[in-house]
Formats: structure tokens, C-alpha cells, sequence
């Protein structure tokens, strides 16, 4: 028996032989060595990173100036120097090159200024160490009944059942000091369940900008973040609220302070912050170091960009003097005191 | 007269409807279409690439779960069969530098019907037709702080074909089988370039839905089987050759496997006691 094959029988292993010559769509590799490694670098950050514009920063200039310092005979650790003092003209605290011996770190935007932190200073002079923990927090209740909460980090979060807790316990409280000095970031998810105990309705917090191209100007449009209230099963704080911050108040934690002060009933007070509103992206090299860097922006409640800090409230700006320090007193803290209680006097 | 008339006109319509009644009950008797049933599992190795997670390849160890059905379709069952099949399958892949290593875990489901030909070479079969194609699953790279992760799905409508040849070694019958399919157009999800999932989860999800065409989205999957019969039992013993390959707001995937495949299965029929089995039921496979 013959039978006449239909058109589809020979369409189909021409399809075949089709998608085979066409394979896979290219991705660019670049060699595993001090140059190929180096150029890796240069291009995930020059098509990911999203603040060039903002920071009036010209990548291909910096390429140029460090391409020649790239070698064949170069040692690991001599390319890990060049590429991480290439990183640091990003001026990024989220900008970070990490191999197998050491971790890059651009440490200006908090080494610049005073640490106007000193943690011991509160438990021993202000709580002598009875305070309380719930985690990473600590809290308690001030000689002049004001609240007190010190949150070192936004890694680990507490629950609303926690934080329904904490706020429980300060209730009789005039008001109520937050105090993110020295904290360095973590999880938006933290900073959003805690803010949800100190809004009523859906509050517009930010903006988020991600890019969509490997342009310097390829960016989508603004999305707005919303926040929705707790609800009426949890504690909501509706007392005047003080949020403490340094310099090394920073990425989630500067979010935080963004979110805050767009909050009626809360000031903003200490030192200005320091920044790291770009949410980093990673990525790595072929010698296998792994890279990140600030790739989506997110703006305050305003759209205006956080990246270089949030400036305390007017006249609201405060250090502390380490002459105060020495005799046990936290010249920041007590500013906030005296803020909490001035607003409930006036 | 009129009675007459009427008595002659409901003898007629009696008649007929006798007539169509014995027309129903003499239809040849229905063909019985056993179910051909393979479990099989696969290993060997496995590329990954995703520029959203790194630009670099991995490489590493594939293993994957599948089920394949096959039967003649009711209506034709001479003509036309059906394959549909289901396979699980995890992916491990490390760096060139082998420090980083990239989890992969996936399901892919996919229906296809084919017009059955018997070729003009004795015991050669051919089919060919269309096919759906349903692929999702999830690479995961640890060490990415805010990117650690990228969600793959794809719906695809192709065409899918079978090549069967049987032949015997020794005393023992064994089918040698070749399945390609190649999806060619659908959708397929990608977030943008530089989109984190914590945005996406907030709802905003703007151009991650893709239309699929050989130029953004490009797949091929092959398995060769031989089949030995032993008993009422099948061993398959296999290769298989995917390739899935797609590039959408400038991030280009793709997902390569080479798997060796050991399965088992056999024909099940189900016989139903109305219409039970008789010397002059026809039984038509599928694929054997």
C-alpha cells in the first residue's frame, strides 16, 4: 500500500531544521579573565543602575579612566581593587563588589559625618537596662512617660500581634519616640506592617521606578505604593510620634523615615539621613564575584527622590554633643522629650 | 376511508421507525481504543541562563517525573490519536566559578492530536498535528538579594509529530520512536528588565505578558524511545532533547536539558460489561 504524504508531513521537519538553525537567542559572554571580568562589571552596572542621571555621573568616562588600569598579568585581588574604586565613584552605600576574600563597601556616605549614636547611652543612663525585648526592639517607658521604641533593623520584623503589644504597653504614654539611629535597612514588608499601626486610611507613601531598558534613561512610569491601616482588630497610635535618625539611618530605614514624615502628628528630627533609596538588584562576573547596585528608585509620598537623605523637620536638626554623652545624656533623645512634650503644652 | 388512509400512513411510519431501530442496533461493532500509558523518569544534564537572575550560563544535573497517555481518538480512531503528557522536573546548575548555584523546578503539560499515516515502509507509522502546550515553573539563585528568583510560564499552540517503527531483537518486540514538538505561537510571562518581584507584588505589572513567536519564544522537545515488549509490560528506555529559548524586555532565558529516560508502561483496556469483548471487536492502538 503507498499512500501520498500531506503537506503537513513535510512543513514539519522544515519547522524542525527552522528552529534549530535559528537555537537560542544569543546572550553575550565576556571571558574569565582580568579584562573580561572587568568589562562584565562595567556593563551590568552601565545597564542596571539607576541613578546616573540623579548623581550626574558620566559611566563611560569612568570606564575609560579604569580600563587602562586592567591587565592580563594582574593578580585577583589587584583587579578587585581597581573594580571596587570603579564602583565607589557611584557614591552608593548599595553598591557592593564581593569575591571570595572581601566585599566592597563605599563607607563615605556615613563616615563623613558624626555617628550621633550611642546605644549604651539609653539602656544604661535612660532605662538602666530594664527595658524591654521583643526581638530586634527594644522599649520602654521614659521618667518623663514617654514611649520609647529603638529599632536597630528592618531584617526581622515584627507582627501585628507583636506590635499591637509593644503599643499596648505604651498606651498611657504622651507620646511616642521612634528611634531608627543606626538603622540600616532590611525588609519593606517590615517597614510597611509597622506603619500600618500609625495610619487611618490608605495613605499614598512613595513611588517606585523600575527601568525597563539597559538606557541610562530607560524607566517606567512612577507606580504608587498604598498602604491600608491596620484595621480595627489592632492598635492604631494616634499620639504624637518623634522619629529619631542619623546618618547611618539608611535604605528600608530611610524608607521608613519617608513614609513617616509625610504623617500628620509626627516630626522628624536628629541628623539627616542617609539615603540608599534604590533597591539594589544583583548580579554577578564570570570569575564568579557577585555584584550589586541600586537599581529601582523610589521616591516619597511628593515624588521626590530620597536617594542623598531626608532632611529633618524645621528647626527639628539636632547632634548629639558628646560633652552630653559623657555625663549620660542623649542630647537627640532629649530633644525629642522635649518636642513631645511642647507639642501636647501648645 | 379516511381511517384506512390513516391505518396505512401509521403502518408506514412503523415500519421506517422499525427499520432505523435494526439500521442502530447492526452498526459494526465499535472499535475498543486501549490506553498506551508510560511512567518514566529522566536524568542527565541541564543549561540555565536567565539575564534577569545573571549573565552567566549554568550548568548542572536535570531530573524530571513524566506521564505520557496515548490512545485512538473516538471519532476516527483508524485516523487520528491523541498523546497527552505531564512531566515534572527539577534542575539544579552551578557557575562556571562554582559558587553559585541556580534551582530550577517546573511542570509542563501538553495535549496534542495527530492524523495517523501508515507509511509505505512495512511497520513505519507517522502522525502529525496540533498540539497545546502548557510550561510554567521558577529559577532560583540564593545568593540575589532582591532578585532572587524568576517565575517561567508559557501557553503555546504547536505542532507535535511521532515516527514508530517495530521490529523485533531476537524473539523480543520492541518499538523504536521518535516524538518532536514544537510549539510556534502563544503567550509567555516576563517581567520588565529591571522590575523586582516585591513591585509585581503590589500589583503592578505592566508588559509581562508576551505575545509567543519563534522570535521571542523558541522551544523544541525531542524524545527517542525504545520500547521493549515484555509480557503485557513495556520498558522504555530513552533520550530526550528540550529546548526552551525566549527573549522579552531585553532578558533573554533559556533552559536546555539532555536526559537519558527509563520508563515502564503498557496498553490498558477497559472493557465495558454492556458491550463486551467479542471475536469481532477491533482493537486499535495507539502508538504500537
Amino acid at each position: 500500500m503507498t499512500m501520498r504524504l500531506s503537506a503537513p508531513s513535510y512543513i514539519f521537519p522544515i519547522a524542525i531544521i527552522l528552529a534549530a538553525c535559528c537555537g537560542c537567542h544569543p546572550i553575550e559572554e565576556f571571558d574569565n579573565d582580568p579584562e573580561g571580568n572587568f568589562e562584565t562589571l562595567w556593563r551590568t552596572v552601565d545597564e542596571h543602575y539607576c541613578f546616573f542621571s540623579e548623581k550626574e555621573i558620566d559611566w563611560n568616562t569612568i570606564h575609560d579612566r579604569y580600563r587602562p588600569l586592567i591587565n592580563d598579568g594582574m593578580t585577583s585581588r589587584e583587579l578587585f581593587l581597581v573594580c571596587a574604586d570603579m564602583l565607589e565613584e557611584l557614591r552608593d552605600g548599595h553598591t557592593n563588589l564581593s569575591s571570595g576574600f572581601a566585599t566592597s563597601y563605599y563607607r563615605k556616605w556615613w563616615s563623613d559625618y558624626p555617628q550621633n549614636f550611642d546605644a549604651r547611652l539609653i539602656q544604661q543612663y535612660y532605662f538602666n537596662f530594664h527595658y524591654t525585648q521583643i526581638g530586634a526592639w527594644m522599649y520602654g517607658i521614659l521618667p518623663q512617660n514617654v514611649g520609647y521604641i529603638r529599632i536597630p533593623t528592618f531584617s526581622s520584623g515584627l507582627g501585628h500581634g507583636n506590635i499591637d503589644a509593644v503599643l499596648s504597653d505604651l498606651r498611657t504614654c504622651l507620646g511616642l519616640i521612634i528611634d531608627v539611629r543606626d538603622n540600616g535597612g532590611g525588609n519593606l514588608s517590615n517597614v510597611q506592617t509597622l506603619v500600618e499601626h500609625f495610619i487611618t486610611n490608605t495613605a499614598d507613601v512613595g513611588y517606585m521606578i523600575h527601568k525597563t531598558g539597559p538606557g541610562h534613561g530607560d524607566f517606567s512610569e512612577a507606580y504608587p505604593i498604598n498602604y491600608e491601616p491596620a484595621g480595627a482588630n489592632h492598635v492604631t497610635w494616634q499620639k504624637p510620634v518623634v522619629i529619631l535618625t542619623n546618618r547611618s539611618t539608611f535604605s528600608a530605614a530611610n524608607h521608613f523615615v519617608a513614609v513617616m514624615s509625610g504623617l500628620s502628628g509626627v516630626t522628624i528630627a536628629g541628623a539627616t539621613t542617609g539615603g540608599g533609596s534604590g533597591m539594589p538588584y544583583s548580579s554577578e562576573l564570570p570569575c564568579g564575584w557577585s555584584v550589586r547596585m541600586s537599581a529601582v528608585s523610589m521616591l516619597d509620598a511628593d515624588g521626590n527622590p530620597t536617594e542623598s537623605g531626608i532632611s529633618p523637620d524645621q528647626g527639628c536638626a539636632v547632634d548629639l554633643d558628646p560633652v552630653d554623652a559623657l555625663n549620660g545624656v542623649d542630647t537627640m533623645l532629649e530633644f525629642a522629650i522635649r518636642k513631645i512634650i511642647d507639642e501636647l503644652e501648645n | 376511508m379516511a381511517s384506512n388512509i390513516c391505518f396505512k400512513a401509521l403502518t408506514v411510519v412503523l415500519t421506517a421507525v422499525s427499520f432505523m431501530g435494526k439500521a442502530y442496533t447492526q452498526t459494526p461493532v465499535p472499535s475498543l481504543r486501549p490506553v498506551t500509558a508510560t511512567y518514566s523518569i529522566e536524568t542527565g544534564s541541564s543549561h540555565l541562563a536567565d539575564t534577569y537572575l545573571s549573565p552567566i550560563k549554568y550548568s548542572g544535573w536535570s531530573a524530571a517525573f513524566s506521564y505520557e497517555r496515548w490512545q485512538a481518538m473516538k471519532f476516527s480512531p483508524e485516523k487520528w490519536v491523541m498523546r497527552l503528557s505531564v512531566r515534572a522536573e527539577l534542575d539544579r546548575a552551578v557557575n562556571p566559578a562554582k559558587n553559585s548555584a541556580i534551582w530550577n523546578a517546573g511542570m509542563r503539560g501538553s495535549w496534542s492530536m495527530m492524523r495517523r499515516y501508515r507509511l509505505p515502509v512495512e511497520r513505519l507509522t507517522a502522525g502529525i498535528g496540533p498540539m497545546t502546550d502548557l510550561h510554567f515553573g521558577c529559577m532560583y539563585l540564593p545568593r540575589n538579594g532582591n532578585n532572587p528568583a524568576q517565575a517561567h510560564a508559557a501557553f503555546t499552540v504547536g505542532i507535535a509529530a511521532f515516527l514508530t517503527y517495530g521490529l523485533h531483537i531476537g524473539r523480543l518486540p520492541v518499538t523504536i520512536g521518535y516524538q518532536p514538538s514544537l510549539p510556534l505561537v502563544g503567550a509567555f510571562f516576563v517581567p520588565e528588565y529591571g522590575e523586582l518581584y516585591y513591585e509585581i507584588s503590589l500589583g503592578n505589572h505592566p508588559n509581562s505578558v508576551h505575545a509567543a513567536w519563534p522570535a521571542s519564544y523558541r522551544a523544541i522537545y525531542n524524545l527517542i524511545t525504545s520500547d521493549l515488549h515484555l509480557g503485557s509490560t513495556t520498558l522504555r528506555l530513552g533520550y530526550r532533547f528540550d529546548l526552551i529559548s525566549s527573549q522579552a524586555n531585553h532578558i533573554t532565558s533559556r533552559h536546555i536539558t539532555h536526559m537519558a529516560v527509563i520508563g515502564i508502561g503498557g496498553e490498558w483496556l477497559s472493557v465495558a460489561q454492556r458491550r463486551p469483548l467479542t471475536d469481532t471487536s477491533r482493537i486499535i492502538s495507539a502508538y504500537y
